[in-house]
């Protein structure tokens, strides 16, 4: 067993609160520059019913920064990598554009750049969380879906949140260790 | 004034380990780029104004993000806000001063020096004013921190003719609010426990704080919402009853809700004798709007309408009927919202926690400019004769435009527009086309080319608020706020502020006198009076200053007079009744479709609410094109499917649109997205791709207010 790292990222998602404003989608576009057409994030909507008895919902979802991530497995050059505190990240001069890694995310969170020909996917925003800053969509969600933080700090709001609400995985069944955490 | 005020520390949040206020530079990056972070300034893509903190990278603004600063942002920033860096770096934005060469609209221009553009629009206002008198001349904006300098140049002219946007928007609302508590309330969504909410559809047509409040009052704290619209939005799926009801039908609810919470004399009587006028009248008023009749005009079940007023009247004071904004529904849209003021009222929510607060103000210096003398003639749209009520100084949009067609009382042949689409934001487009027609001349202020601006004769390119500094905006709430705009970057382009604008035409119009100042002077005296020391530095550092704590009750006492006739809250208006209108609402029913014809809706999406926004490329790739909402009912009868051509008629206008069948709308409704199909191909994404509502949309009123009315528009459906 590796030794225990001093940090852990993970992210609490309270999809109930997603009103679908698309804000954290536009800022992550904004703070990464990803290109059109292409996403680092996005909401899955659910829809059900006839009229009049309807159902909506809407999920946010990413990156699950996962705990034994399949993409850096894959990853012919290492270019995909995880860092100490969990953070899955491609170093883009490494990365040949393979794509091994798209195919093998169990969450289809990756994404081909058609400009720069690297893969591309949410970095928790790493320069920014380097800073001590949220992570753009973290920030800038108008009913406040996410919470960000270190799961290894007992103090922080993400900590208590998973200690006291019910929560889960998106398919736990891929053995990726998803890291984002939906509550109930 | 004794009011505790925040000047909180910026960034301060326990996450945010960097004091990411300060507008300082923050060291270099490893491409030795500098690096700016947090400078405070004031978002203007929509009306609520947050407060946004933006990170520039050298000299390109690289990200805006919410200042915490200001209770009323509830320290969020929106798609729209963080989609605002494309407006500025738009490759086909206006860019210089231009004057028209071809035909109107044949998109024929030549660039232009300020000077030439000054002179030109100069010349021709001066023509127009010895032809015609200086209230030939029409000056029309939206809000914004510059409106005033435009507003102020039209009045200085000496045009009475000012037309501000609240006709488009919420004078319904406002004026049936003042004419019922003398002000028009905040609702104190933080606290309520209880919502009813018609159409407003605040989960996808965010207002700030309202949107988040009610997110974290239904999520958080199992408030209870009910949520009524002909369509199923994504506050009908966050709702915990959803009622698709008839459209124009929402006063009987209200008025049937009334009935039932006065026959359980639940009802707060305590309330009612100190604060109110005309309860009495009230309860014979209401006593044959039972919920068995509401039930016939609603589509709602009477059973349904007495459980809903009776856990309403139980909530209370935390209840709340919410007044929403862009009111502009019915030619009745006044009435049904006096008789949501009076079902307010009754039940005693005023002024308590939860319930409808009125709004407190941060104080502000004014810029004492020299005044001149009032416009002699008197408003073409002859406003105060026919809507004696309403404000004056706003002007009545619609009405105005038939005035001017018919060159009744005077003609009118000049129009100045600034920061407004007329031609997508007013109804019937092409009417408003013919008004342009007429016009000897059309001089356009705006960043981008608009529609109207493509019909121009001149164009004067604003900078973009990230460009320039702006006077400081109080808004009134709960938590009230005083905000300031101050430039993050230098113009890119030969733009300039509206204020330099104007003074530029002033200069020419030898009105230069009236305009006498710099934006740092008004901005200075402004800040003077604000309610800390240093305003001015203040401002520049933080962007804000607010008041976190909310106020109860402070109206609540006997001593209290309302802004109203008779000091009092009036459930019954002798106002109303001496301007010849129903003192107290009645109900009466709303024209409904005839077989083979739709009632055109319209709403909006949390990416697309002004017309202006859609062809930003991060907005519109979420939301590409529009369609037309149809119910899988009328489409299996009519043989539609998703992604079909229609022919969509109204006796305004046709336009050709994709359909969208589906089951989130009424079978006698349908819907589009507005701001597509736009005229003018510098809007790459929008030119030529979905269709206007405003072609569809015919011309009325509400009959109080003069507020446009959009919801009474019936069109046909043919496939294409």
């Amino acid at each position: 067993m590796a030794k225990k790292p001093t940090k852990r990222y993970a992210m609490v998602l309270d999809s109930r609160k997603c009103i679908d404003c698309k804000a954290c989608i536009v800022a992550c576009k904004a703070e990464n520059d990803v290109p059109l057409g292409v996403f680092r994030n996005r909401i899955n909507v659910e829809k059900a019913g006839d009229y009049p008895k309807l159902r909506m919902s809407f999920d946010p979802e990413q990156c699950h920064h996962c705990e034994n991530p399949s993409c850096v497995r894959v990853c012919p050059t290492g270019a995909s990598y995880q860092r100490e505190d969990g953070i899955v990240l491609v170093k883009y001069d490494d990365c040949i554009g393979c794509k091994y890694c798209i195919i093998a995310c169990p969450y289809d969170a990756r994404y081909h750049n058609p400009e720069t020909h690297t893969v591309g996917k949410c970095t928790f925003c790493s320069h920014r969380v380097d800073r001590g800053e949220l992570p753009a969509c973290v920030e800038t969600c108008p009913s406040k879906v996410r919470v960000f933080g270190d799961l290894n700090d007992p103090k922080s709001e993400l900590h208590q949140l998973l200690a006291s609400r019910r929560h889960q995985v998106m398919n736990p069944q891929t053995g990726n260790g998803p890291q984002l955490y939906y509550l109930l | 004034m004794q009011r505790r005020l925040f000047m909180q520390i910026l960034g301060a949040g326990t996450l945010v380990g960097v004091n990411s206020a300060c507008s300082k530079w923050f060291g270099k990056r490893s491409s030795a780029v500098p690096y700016r972070l947090g400078i405070p300034t004031t978002c203007e893509l929509c009306p609520n104004k947050c407060s946004v903190l933006a990170d520039v990278k050298g000299d390109r603004i690289h990200k805006l993000n919410p200042n915490p600063a200001n209770p009323k942002s509830r320290g969020m920033l929106c798609a729209r806000g963080n989609a605002a860096i494309q407006q500025v770096y738009d490759p086909d934005r206006l860019k210089q001063p231009m004057i028209r060469v071809g035909a109107r609209g044949e998109g024929k221009w030549r660039t232009a020096t300020w000077e030439e553009a000054w002179d030109f629009a100069a010349g021709k206002l001066k023509a127009t004013r010895d032809k015609y008198g200086p209230e030939g001349t029409l000056w029309s904006s939206t809000e914004g921190f510059q409106e005033v300098f435009f507003k102020n140049l039209g009045l200085a002219f000496g045009s009475p003719n000012i037309q501000r946007h609240p006709s488009l928007c919420l004078a319904s609302v406002n004026l049936a609010y003042s004419m019922t508590f003398g002000t028009v309330p905040s609702f104190d969504l933080q606290k309520a426990d209880y919502i009813i909410m018609a159409g407003a559809n605040r989960f996808e047509s965010i207002i700030t704080p309202d949107t988040m409040d009610l997110i974290g009052g239904t999520m958080n704290r199992k408030a209870k919402l009910v949520y009524l619209d002909p369509r199923f939005t994504v506050t009908a799926a966050k709702a915990d009853d959803w009622f698709p009801i008839r459209p124009g039908s929402d006063m009987a609810f209200i008025l049937a809700m009334i009935h039932v919470i006065i026959r359980d004399g639940k009802h707060d009587k305590a309330f009612l004798d100190a604060f109110t006028l005309g309860f009495d009248q009230l309860v014979e008023h209401v006593k044959p709007y039972t919920p068995e009749w509401a039930e016939g005009e609603t589509e709602i079940p009477a059973a349904e309408i007495t459980r809903i007023a009776r856990e309403f009247a139980d909530a209370a004071p935390r209840a709340v009927f919410y007044a929403g904004r862009r009111s502009s529904w019915y030619q009745n849209d006044f009435q049904m919202r006096r008789a949501q003021a009076i079902l307010n009222a009754i039940v005693g929510n005023w002024d308590r926690e939860g319930g409808m607060v009125p709004n407190r103000k941060i104080a502000k210096g004014e810029f004492m400019f020299l005044p001149w003398d009032d416009p002699k003639a008197s408003r073409v749209d002859e406003v105060e004769k026919d809507f004696p009520l309403t404000s004056a100084k706003d002007g009545v949009y619609l009405p105005l435009r038939e005035h001017v067609l018919k060159g009744q009382p005077y003609p009118v042949k000049a129009w100045m527009v600034y920061k407004q689409d007329p031609l997508h934001s007013v109804p019937d487009q092409g009417k408003t086309l013919k008004m342009m027609e007429q016009m000897d001349f059309i001089g356009v202020i705006d960043i981008a080319m608009s529609d109207t601006a493509w019909y121009a004769d001149v164009i004067f390119p604003e900078s973009h608020y990230l460009e320039r500094t702006d006077p400081i905006e109080v808004m009134p709430g709960i938590w009230p706020a005083a905000v300031y705009r101050q430039q993050v970057v230098k113009p890119i382009h030969d733009t300039k502020p509206c204020l330099e604008i104007a003074q530029g035409l002033a200069k020419r119009l030898g009105l230069s006198d009236y305009f006498d100042y710099t934006i740092e002077q008004w901005v200075e005296a402004e800040a003077k009076e604000l309610p800390i020391p240093n305003g001015f530095e203040h401002m520049k550092k933080h962007g804000v200053v607010a008041s976190v704590d909310a106020k109860y009750g402070t109206t609540r006492n006997e001593a209290h007079r309302f802004i109203t006739k008779s000091g009092k809250i009036e459930i019954f208006s002798e106002r109303l009744a001496e301007a010849g209108h129903d003192p107290l609402p009645v109900y009466t029913p709303q024209p409904q479709p005839p077989s083979g014809k739709f009632r055109l809706v319209l709403g909006r999406k949390a990416t697309i609410t002004h017309a202006g926004l859609t062809h930003l490329p991060w907005l519109n790739e979420q939301v590409p094109t529009n369609d037309l909402w149809l119910n899988p009912l009328p489409a299996g009868r009519m043989g539609i499917r998703t992604g079909d051509w229609l022919e969509v008629a109204s006796t305004s206008g046709k336009v050709k649109i994709q359909a969208r069948v589906t089951d989130e709308i009424r079978p006698d409704c349908v819907f589009m997205l507005h701001g597509f199909g736009k005229k003018s191909p510098w809007l790459k994404r929008t030119f030529n791709n979905g269709a206007a509502d405003a072609v569809l949309l015919e011309t009325a009123w509400d009959k109080v207010s003069g507020n446009a009315a959009m919801h009474e528009t019936f069109v046909s459906i043919v496939k294409a």
